[in-house]
C-alpha cells in the first residue's frame, strides 16, 4: 500500500478495552461447566481477539486485500484441519456394522451375524446381546 | 564480447566473503545446489547400503539396528534436506527473478537468512548421524518416537529449524511474483515454472507451520509429560498422524509441483511448440496445491481412524488425479506435431512422463481403502513413492539442471555422456523399483532388514539395478561438474535450446551480477513458438 493509514487513538483504546473485556469473558466462562462446549467457546473468543489485533493493531483492515486473503486462508486451513480430524475422533470405532445406525453393504454377509452389536462408540449393546448369542448357537 | 559481458555473477565480486555474505539470488541458489547435491549423495549412499543388505536374506552387512537407522536417515535426509529445499532453493532461486525480469528476489537479505537457517538445521541432522542416528522412520510416529532412546530430539529440532527456511523462501517467492514482475508481464504471460513455484510457495507457508507445531508438541510430551499423543497421559496417538500428515501430504506437493514446472518448461522448448493448455496447467497447479490439503488421511487407512473419515479421504484422494491428468495430457499434446529433439533435458522429461505416470496411477490404487489395507506398509508403497519422488521429482530436477546448466554457469556438458547417463537412470530406476511393486503385492513388508526365501529373486534384481541407478546418477552429476571444471564455455549470448523466456532472451550466460544490463522489455509470451522464430545459438 502506498498510502499509510493513520488510526485515531480512540480506536486503539476501544480495541484495547475490548481485548481486556474478552479476556475477562474467557476467565468467566471457564468457571461455568458447559462440557465440551467450553473449549469451543474459549477458542472462539481467542479467535475474535486475534482477529481484532490483526485487523486494527496490525492494520490488516486497511491493508492490501491480498494480505486479508492470506489471513482468511490460514483460518480456512485451520478449520479444515480441525473439522476433518474431529470427523475421525467423533466416529472412531464405528465400523458401520450396527443395524441401528448403519446398514452393511451386503446384508447377507456371513460375518455380520457373528459380530456382537455395538453402539456408535463400540460399546456392546446389552438388550440385544442375549438374543444374539442364541443366534450364534444355531451356526 | 563487451567488457560488461565478461563480468558475471560467478566472477564478480571475488573473495570468500563475497560468497558468504552475498545477497545475489543466483549465488544463494548455487550454494543451495551444492549443499543439496551433497545431501543427495549422502542419502543415496545410505540407500545403496540398504539395497546391498537386502541382496540376500539375513544380516549380511549391517545389523538390524543400523538398518533401522539407515532407512530413517535416508528418508529424512532425502526429503527434508534434499528434495524439499533443492528445487525451490536451487533452481527456483537462480531462475525465478530472471524469469520475471527482476534484479533479485523481493527480500534478498531474507533469502540469505533462509540459506543459513537451512544450514543451521542441517547441522543438527549431521550431529544426529555422528551421534548414533535415529531409528523411528522419517515419520517419527508416536508412541515410539516419544520413547526411543535414539536421537529423536536433535533430528526433529533440525527439521523444525529447516521448516522456517522453507517458510521464508516461500514468502520471498510469493512477494517476488506479486511485486517484481516487469511491466507487461501479466499472470498469463508468466512461465509455467513461475506458476509452479508460486503454488509451491503457497503450500510452504500454509503447511509448514503445522510441522513445526507437531515437532513442538512431540517435544512437550517427551520432556514435560504433557498428554497429547500418549493415551496413558490422556492423549491420542492417531492425533500425531493427523498432525504429521496435515503437513507431510501437502509436502508431497511441495516436492512434486516444482518438478511439474520444470517439465512445463523443458517440453515446449525442446519440442519447439507452444505449450498446450497454458491456463489449464497453471490452474491445475493451484488446484493440486489446494486439494493436497484435504487428503492427508489416506496415509492413515490402517491407523484405526474412523471408517467415515476413511471414506471421505479416499473419495477426495481421487480428485488429485484430475489436475494431474490435465498436466500429463497437456504435455503429451505439446509434443504432438512439434519438433522434438532428443537432448538430455528432453530425455529426462520423457523419462519423467513415463515414471511419474506409473507413480501417479499406483497412487490411485493406494487411495482405495479396501486395497490400501492390504498394501499398506509393504514394498508396493515403497515403489509407489519412489516412482513419484525419484522417478518424478529427482528425474525432473536432473532434467532442469541439464536444461539450465549452460544458462546458470555458462558451460556446456558432454551431451552424449549426459544422454547415456539419462538412459542409465531410466533403466536402472525401473529395474530397482518395478520389482518392488511385485514384492509388495506378494506381501514383503517395508522397513525389514531381512526376509523370507520366496522374495530372494526379486530383491536381488532390485539390488543389482540399484547399483546401475547409483552409477548412472553419479555419472550424470559428474558430467555436469566436469564441464564446470574443464571450463567448456559457451558464448555468453548463446541460447542453446532456443528458449523464449526472459532468462534465455535477455541475459548473458552466466547472467550479469544484476541479471539484466537494462530492464528487459517483453516482446512475446513464454512459449510463442507459433508467432516468433527463436534461433538456437550455441558457440564455444
Amino acid at each position: 500500500m502506498s498510502e499509510h493509514h493513520i488510526t485515531p487513538l480512540r480506536t486503539y483504546l476501544i480495541i484495547a478495552a475490548s481485548l481486556l473485556f474478552l479476556s475477562g469473558v474467557t476467565v468467566w466462562v471457564s468457571y461455568i461447566d458447559l462440557g465440551s462446549f467450553n473449549i469451543v467457546l474459549a477458542m472462539f473468543v481467542a479467535t475474535v481477539k486475534a482477529s481484532l489485533v490483526a485487523f486494527f493493531f496490525m492494520h490488516l483492515l486497511w491493508d492490501d486485500k491480498k494480505n486479508l486473503i492470506m489471513f482468511l486462508m490460514s483460518l480456512m486451513f485451520f478449520g479444515i484441519f480441525v473439522t476433518i480430524t474431529m470427523l475421525d475422533t467423533a466416529f472412531r470405532g464405528d465400523l458401520g456394522l450396527n443395524p441401528e445406525t448403519k446398514d452393511p453393504i451386503n446384508k447377507r454377509a456371513a460375518f455380520y451375524d457373528t459380530l456382537p452389536l455395538t453402539d456408535t462408540h463400540g460399546h456392546p449393546v446389552d438388550e440385544h446381546s442375549g438374543k444374539h448369542d442364541e443366534d450364534k448357537d444355531h451356526h | 564480447m563487451s567488457e560488461n559481458m565478461k563480468q558475471n555473477y560467478l566472477n564478480h565480486p571475488k573473495g570468500i566473503m563475497s560468497w558468504l555474505l552475498t545477497l545475489d539470488h543466483k549465488r544463494i541458489g548455487l550454494m543451495y545446489l551444492v549443499s543439496g547435491i551433497l545431501f543427495f549423495f549422502l542419502g543415496g549412499l545410505l540407500a545403496l547400503v540398504m539395497r546391498f543388505e537386502l541382496a540376500a536374506p539375513g544380516n549380511d552387512i549391517i545389523s538390524n539396528e543400523i538398518y533401522n537407522n539407515a532407512y530413517t536417515l535416508h528418508g529424512a535426509i532425502m526429503i527434508f534436506l534434499f528434495i524439499i529445499p533443492a528445487i525451490p532453493g536451487a533452481l527456483g532461486n537462480i531462475l525465478l527473478p530472471l524469469m520475471v525480469g527482476a534484479k533479485d528476489v523481493a527480500f534478498p537479505r531474507l533469502n540469505l537468512a533462509s540459506f543459513y537457517i537451512y544450514s543451521f538445521g542441517a547441522l543438527f541432522a549431521l550431529y544426529t548421524i555422528i551421534n548414533g542416528g535415529v531409528d523411528t522412520g522419517w515419520t517419527f510416529y508416536t508412541p515410539y518416537s516419544t520413547q526411543s532412546s535414539s536421537n529423536v530430539v536433535p533430528m526433529t529440532l533440525g527439521i523444525f529449524i529447516i521448516g522456517f527456511s522453507s517458510i521464508l523462501t516461500g514468502l520471498n517467492f510469493i512477494a517476488t511474483v506479486h511485486k517484481m514482475r516487469i511491466p507487461g508481464l501479466t499472470w498469463y504471460k508468466l512461465p509455467l515454472f513461475v506458476w509452479a513455484l508460486y503454488g509451491t510457495s503457497l503450500v510452504q507457508i500454509t503447511a509448514t507451520p503445522v510441522l513445526a507445531i507437531t515437532m513442538v508438541l512431540l517435544m512437550l510430551e517427551r520432556f514435560l509429560g504433557i498428554g497429547i499423543f500418549d493415551p496413558a497421559l490422556g492423549g491420542d496417538p492417531v492425533l500425531y498422524q493427523h498432525f504429521f500428515w496435515f503437513y507431510s501430504h501437502p509436502a508431497v506437493y511441495i516436492m512434486i509441483l516444482p518438478a511439474f514446472g520444470i517439465i512445463s518448461e523443458i517440453i515446449p522448448v525442446h519440442s519447439r511448440k507452444k505449450i498446450w493448455g497454458y491456463k489449464f496447467i497453471a490452474y491445475s497447479t493451484l488446484s493440486i496445491a489446494f486439494i493436497g490439503f484435504l487428503v492427508w488421511g489416506h496415509h492413515m487407512f490402517t491407523s484405526g481412524q474412523s471408517v467415515f473419515s476413511q471414506i471421505v479421504f479416499s473419495f477426495i484422494t481421487y480428485f488429485v488425479g484430475i489436475p494431474t491428468g490435465v498436466k500429463i495430457f497437456s504435455w503429451i499434446l505439446t509434443m504432438y506435431k512439434g519438433q522434438v529433439s532428443f537432448t538430455p533435458p528432453m530425455f529426462y522429461a520423457l523419462a519423467f512422463l513415463f515414471l511419474f505416470t506409473i507413480g501417479g496411477l499406483t497412487g490411485i490404487f493406494l487411495g482405495a481403502v479396501a486395497l490400501d489395507i492390504h498394501l499398506h506398509d509393504t514394498y508396493f508403497v515403497v515403489a509407489h513413492f519412489h516412482y513419484v519422488m525419484q522417478g518424478g521429482t529427482i528425474v525432473a530436477f536432473l532434467g532442469g539442471l541439464h536444461h539450465w546448466w549452460p544458462k546458470s554457469f555458462g558451460v556446456m556438458y558432454n551431451q552424449t555422456i549426459a544422454n547415456i547417463a539419462a538412459l542409465g537412470v531410466f533403466i536402472g530406476f525401473n529395474g530397482t523399483f518395478f520389482p518392488q511393486f511385485l514384492l509388495g503385492l506378494r506381501g514383503m513388508p517395508r522397513r525389514y532388514a531381512t526376509y523370507d526365501e520366496q522374495f530372494v529373486e526379486l530383491h536381488s534384481y532390485s539390488t543389482f539395478w540399484s547399483g546401475i541407478l547409483g552409477i548412472s546418477i553419479f555419472i550424470a552429476v559428474m558430467n555436469l561438474f566436469w564441464s564446470f571444471i574443464k571450463r567448456n564455455k559457451v558464448d555468453p549470448g548463446s541460447n542453446p535450446w532456443g528458449g523464449m523466456t526472459l532468462e534465455w532472451t535477455h541475459t548473458s550466460s552466466p547472467p550479469h551480477p544484476h541479471n539484466f544490463e537494462e530492464e528487459p522489455v517483453l516482446q512475446h509470451g513464454p512459449y510463442d513458438y507459433d508467432k516468433v522464430i527463436v534461433q538456437k545459438t550455441y558457440k564455444k
